[in-house]
């Protein structure tokens, strides 16, 4: 175990203010790859916490996940947030950090699935003591705005966590599911439960750049994570595998968000880079931008030399299958396929 | 202590250039004949007015090419950009500012321009001017007083800015000096070389077109990266054409920024004319001014 995480995880517990009790994370975009700090998998009749940090759903909405996962034989605890609401969060502020903070120290609940993304998790994070949470840590699941806590969580404890869509995206009737609806969803139980190890396929696009790497996978959704800049919760990506999607953004965003990227210096010394779904917003009239999304990521990284894949399977969008951040993964961008496989 | 560089002499010249986002040579001529005016020579960067036909005023290295050429011309002594748009991030590093470093002129615009006010003074603490461009001459726009601030500014008049109160406002006296800008921009230089130095400074904000909860997001990306926490004072300009999302956010603007930042102590206006409206009055990024929020206005001097 790399000697930072390995003091993290006995002095944060102790220390009063976890985040500033750790001097080592302070520094620049530093190597911090080699750790992680995986939960321990869920096994039936085990609980899986259901809350609100960020935008509001109703006790109906969450339905279909709920069933779908007593199905799978784990229990479901459901949080004060969900059918909730203050206009667009799921509570007020002090409702959602503390129906988050309950279910991190409710030493019955194994896993927290967020119930959806929307906005407001940067508008708690800061509240959240994560003490027992780096004492025991547990699962948690979400992508879209729930970046925030992937990048937290990876930048100050090196805890994994689960990049899935949430309760919002469980088909409501599993039997006139589309396949792929099916699958994704089941690729969040099988992250959870830690059986066999993760291994996900994506088509090949001429514009890839072939190569072999492997590192610890972060990421997430790519406006999220250029507003964590300059924050404690900034990610670090040296040696690591990022991977970024997004949705309803115009190109001119994406291709600023990109070099928010490259000044930060997140794409400079990557093992990898995986390119999701980008759900573009078209360009107004007169104002075309003129370039494509591997265009405007391949200008970024056409001084580096690690591989780059784009339409993997992560993002706003159906085929948008579980991921373990934090943990160790190999990509192999081929001429054939491209291959993510969790080591 | 930050360098301001000469103001211009009747016959000096001012060069328009383009770096960020396309415009047609007709909506900068009202700008070049009141300049002219004024009493200063123009030159025409080739950015403007160029045959591009995309969002771009011109590729990057044509925009490059046309800001460093003027840039590093002796005979030019302030640099106009003629618009916004989105572009600068995409050239800022590569701009070499040698030459300018040694011989300073002024560098005028706002939105994306807050690239260059960011980057300028916090790598080589010389002073910028944020505030009108070409296109808001037109219309008769010269004749206001906001585009005619800038040409007081340019001649080295001290102006003192005025504007009402608002029920928001933190009553107090702050002096430091003065940086901002556009706020998505300033998010967006968080981290990288460019980014603005806010401690003990007065920090002004503005921005146009952006979703309620986006602006909560930014906001609370500048509080977390302590951009707000150590300010001498605060200057919310104007956030116009706001948009919502279907789920209401619940607060406005003024709303979210009052929240953020009634922890603190320093003083607070909102309202304060600079936007991407009419109003926006030229202010020097960098150079000291006193903030005064009082109970009847609210001035803001050199």
């Amino acid at each position: 175990m790399n000697r930072k995480r390995f003091l993290s995880s006995f002095l944060a517990p102790l220390a009063m203010t976890p985040v500033k009790g750790l001097p080592a994370f302070t520094d620049g975009n530093g190597d911090d790859s080699l750790a992680a700090i995986r939960p321990h998998y869920l096994k039936p009749g085990d609980t899986i916490g259901i809350t609100c940090p960020a935008g509001s759903i109703t006790q109906q909405e969450i339905q279909p996940a709920m069933l779908q996962m007593i199905d799978w034989g784990f229990n479901i605890k459901v949080g004060d947030t969900v059918g909730k609401k203050d206009f667009t969060f799921g509570g007020t502020d002090e409702e959602r950090a503390s129906d988050f903070q309950q279910m991190i120290d409710d030493p019955n609940v194994k896993a927290i699935m967020c119930a959806r993304g929307g906005y407001g998790f940067v508008r708690i994070i800061d509240k959240i003591d994560f003490t027992k949470l780096v004492a025991k840590p547990k699962w948690i699941i979400g992508f879209s705005d729930i970046t925030v806590l992937h990048c937290h969580l990876n930048r100050n404890y090196g805890i994994a966590t689960i990049h899935s869509k949430m309760c919002n995206s469980f088909p409501d009737d599993w039997n006139k599911a589309e396949p792929i609806q099916i699958e994704t969803i089941l690729s969040i139980k099988q992250a959870l439960m830690g059986a066999e190890k993760m291994k996900y396929s994506a088509p090949v696009n001429p514009l890839n750049k072939p190569g072999k790497a492997e590192g610890s996978l972060v990421g997430g959704n790519l406006k999220t994570i250029e507003t964590l800049a300059g924050t404690k919760s900034d990610l670090r990506t040296t040696n690591k595998i990022l991977f970024v999607e997004d949705t309803g953004e115009y190109l001119y965003s994406i291709d600023r968000m990109f070099w928010n990227l490259k000044r930060t210096g997140k794409l400079e010394k990557l093992a990898a880079l995986i390119v999701g779904g980008f759900k573009i917003k078209p360009d107004d009239p007169g104002d075309e931008f003129g370039r494509t999304v591997e265009e405007i990521v391949l200008e970024k990284v056409k001084d580096y030399h690690y591989p780059v894949c784009f339409d993997f399977p992560v993002g706003h969008q159906k085929n948008n299958y579980a991921l373990k951040c934090g943990l160790r993964h190999q990509l192999a961008v081929g001429e054939d396929g491209v291959i993510l496989k969790e080591v | 202590m930050v360098t301001t560089p000469p103001y211009l002499q009747p016959g000096d010249t001012i060069a328009l250039v383009c770096p960020a986002g396309y415009m047609a040579i007709e909506k900068a001529q009202t700008c070049i004949d009141v300049l002219q005016q004024w009493g200063y020579k123009v030159r025409v960067g080739t950015t403007v007015g160029s045959d591009s036909k995309n969002y771009f005023s011109g590729t990057d290295e044509e925009r490059l090419i046309d800001f460093q050429q003027i840039l590093d011309d002796d005979e030019v002594k302030a640099v106009l950009c003629a618009r916004g748009g989105y572009g600068l991030s995409r050239i800022i590093d590569k701009i070499d500012f040698k030459k300018f470093k040694k011989h300073p002129k002024w560098i005028i615009g706002f939105s994306d321009i807050t690239v260059l006010h960011g980057h300028i003074y916090s790598n080589f603490d010389i002073s910028t001017i944020h505030g009108p461009m070409a296109g808001a001459f037109n219309n008769e726009g010269y004749k206001n007083e906001f585009v005619l601030s800038l040409k007081n500014v340019l001649e080295g008049k001290r102006i003192k800015y005025e504007c009402p109160v608002h029920e928001f406002n933190r009553k107090g006296e702050a002096i430091g000096e003065l940086v901002g800008g556009n706020l998505s921009l300033i998010a967006h230089m968080i981290g990288t070389p460019s980014e603005m130095k806010t401690k003990n400074r007065i920090l002004f904000l503005e921005d146009v077109g952006e979703y309620l909860y986006n602006v909560d997001r930014m906001m609370r990306q500048l509080k977390r990266s302590g951009k707000l926490e150590k300010l001498e004072g605060l200057i919310i300009g104007g956030f116009t054409d706001g948009k919502d999302t279907e789920r209401p956010f619940g607060q406005n603007v003024y709303e979210i920024i009052h929240d953020i930042v009634k922890e603190y102590d320093y003083p607070v206006c909102f309202g304060f004319p600079i936007s991407h409206e009419k109003e926006n009055c030229a202010l020097k990024v960098g150079v000291g001014y006193k903030l005064k929020v009082g109970k009847g206005k609210v001035t803001l001097e050199e």
